[in-house]
């Protein structure tokens, strides 16, 4: 829920960046709502991953705060990954043929746009990744 | 309107205002417009590319317009846009902030029912429906929405005015240990950790233990 608040201190913000409302990078054409379960754990780990190596980095804005509640996210971000590596380790954290195709789908959406836009829209959407991963822990 | 440019002020502070996910767009007039501004209301789907008009909100004068049917997928996140019409002049379309239902409505409080035994109060929570279409659709509990939904619920004996919390996750609650012919009164809230959301507290609900009979 750490992520959650920081992440809705600067939601308005954030979205407010990306002008883009005819495209989406996690929620289609497919909503993650429509994951199988067996697959959710894949997904988390490679959406997590994405975000650590490939958002957060491109995500500077102009206001210290803002920047500031990016900075604790993707903190958070890098300890859970943390903890998938060693689901992923011990082998608990099967990709399966579906979790595969969503995940390549969410980098099609992501390099559809330059390097910027994609990484602020990324952030912006962090509320469905979170309201995914929420819905059945 | 006639216009190609828009020259009429826009609307002003269009947003949702949303319990138990009723998702209702209001909006301002533009500043000075006076009388006669008719208006039109159209959303989208966040992600997906088309704007929707919503024919029940097409040249209307009062400045709100129910979208909770258009909204009602709670998995998915919307934008609502207004445009104003005066004397054939027109303004921009004004959006809203990106709606999330899930995240941006606020939730009602709970109902409360209560019984009384000689020392005991049972105390039973039901949390409110998400809103539906109509009264004949299947309801659906914010329980079932909000799985990590709580219960706060407090407790006041009126004679001593002393006061009790309680959290809890399931809907009935066994206050035990209470004085015989007392009256007591009992309201509850809501919470929600993740995303955090909580309602305001009902109103109290109050009733009497029984007299002790040995007494």
């Amino acid at each position: 829920s750490e992520i959650r608040s920081s992440f809705t201190a600067i939601k308005a913000n954030i979205q407010a960046r990306d002008p883009v409302r005819t495209l989406s990078i996690l929620s289609h054409p497919h909503s993650l709502h429509r994951v199988q379960s067996s697959d959710k754990c894949c997904i988390i780990h490679k959406v997590f991953n994405f975000y650590v190596d490939k958002v957060f980095k491109h995500c500077q804005t102009e206001d210290t705060y803002v920047n500031r509640k990016i900075s604790s996210i993707a903190n958070s971000f890098l300890s859970i990954k943390r903890n998938l590596e060693q689901c992923h380790i011990q082998n608990k954290c099967l990709c399966g043929q579906e979790s595969t195709e969503k995940f390549k789908q969410i980098l099609a959406n992501y390099e559809g746009l330059n390097v910027t836009s994609a990484a602020m829209k990324s952030l912006g959407e962090l509320d469905i990744l979170l309201d995914w991963v929420e819905k059945s822990r | 309107s006639g216009e190609l440019y828009c020259s009429l002020p826009n609307p002003r502070n269009v947003h949702f205002e949303s319990t138990n996910m009723k998702n209702i767009l209001h909006w301002s007039a533009p500043e000075s417009a006076g009388d006669g501004v008719l208006y039109n209301v159209k959303y989208s789907v966040y992600g997906v590319g088309k704007w929707i008009r919503k024919p029940e909100c097409r040249n209307i004068n009062r400045t709100w317009c129910d979208l909770s049917s258009e909204t009602a997928d709670y998995e998915e996140q919307y934008y609502a846009s207004v445009k104003a019409f005066l004397n054939g002049k027109c303004s921009d379309w004004m959006e809203t902030t990106r709606f999330n239902p899930l995240t941006d409505t606020k939730i009602g409080p709970p109902t409360v029912n209560i019984s009384s035994t000689e020392k005991s109060i049972l105390i039973t929570l039901t949390a409110p429906e998400k809103w539906k279409r109509s009264p004949d659709e299947e309801s659906v509990s914010l329980l079932q929405v909000y799985p990590g939904l709580r219960y706060n619920v407090s407790v006041l004996n009126k004679k001593t005015k002393k006061r009790w919390f309680f959290s809890i996750s399931n809907n009935t609650l066994v206050v035990p240990w209470l004085e015989p012919g007392t009256a007591y009164c009992v309201s509850a809230q809501i919470h929600v950790t993740t995303p955090l959301l909580h309602s305001g507290f009902s109103k109290e609900y109050c009733t009497a233990t029984l007299k002790d009979k040995t007494a």
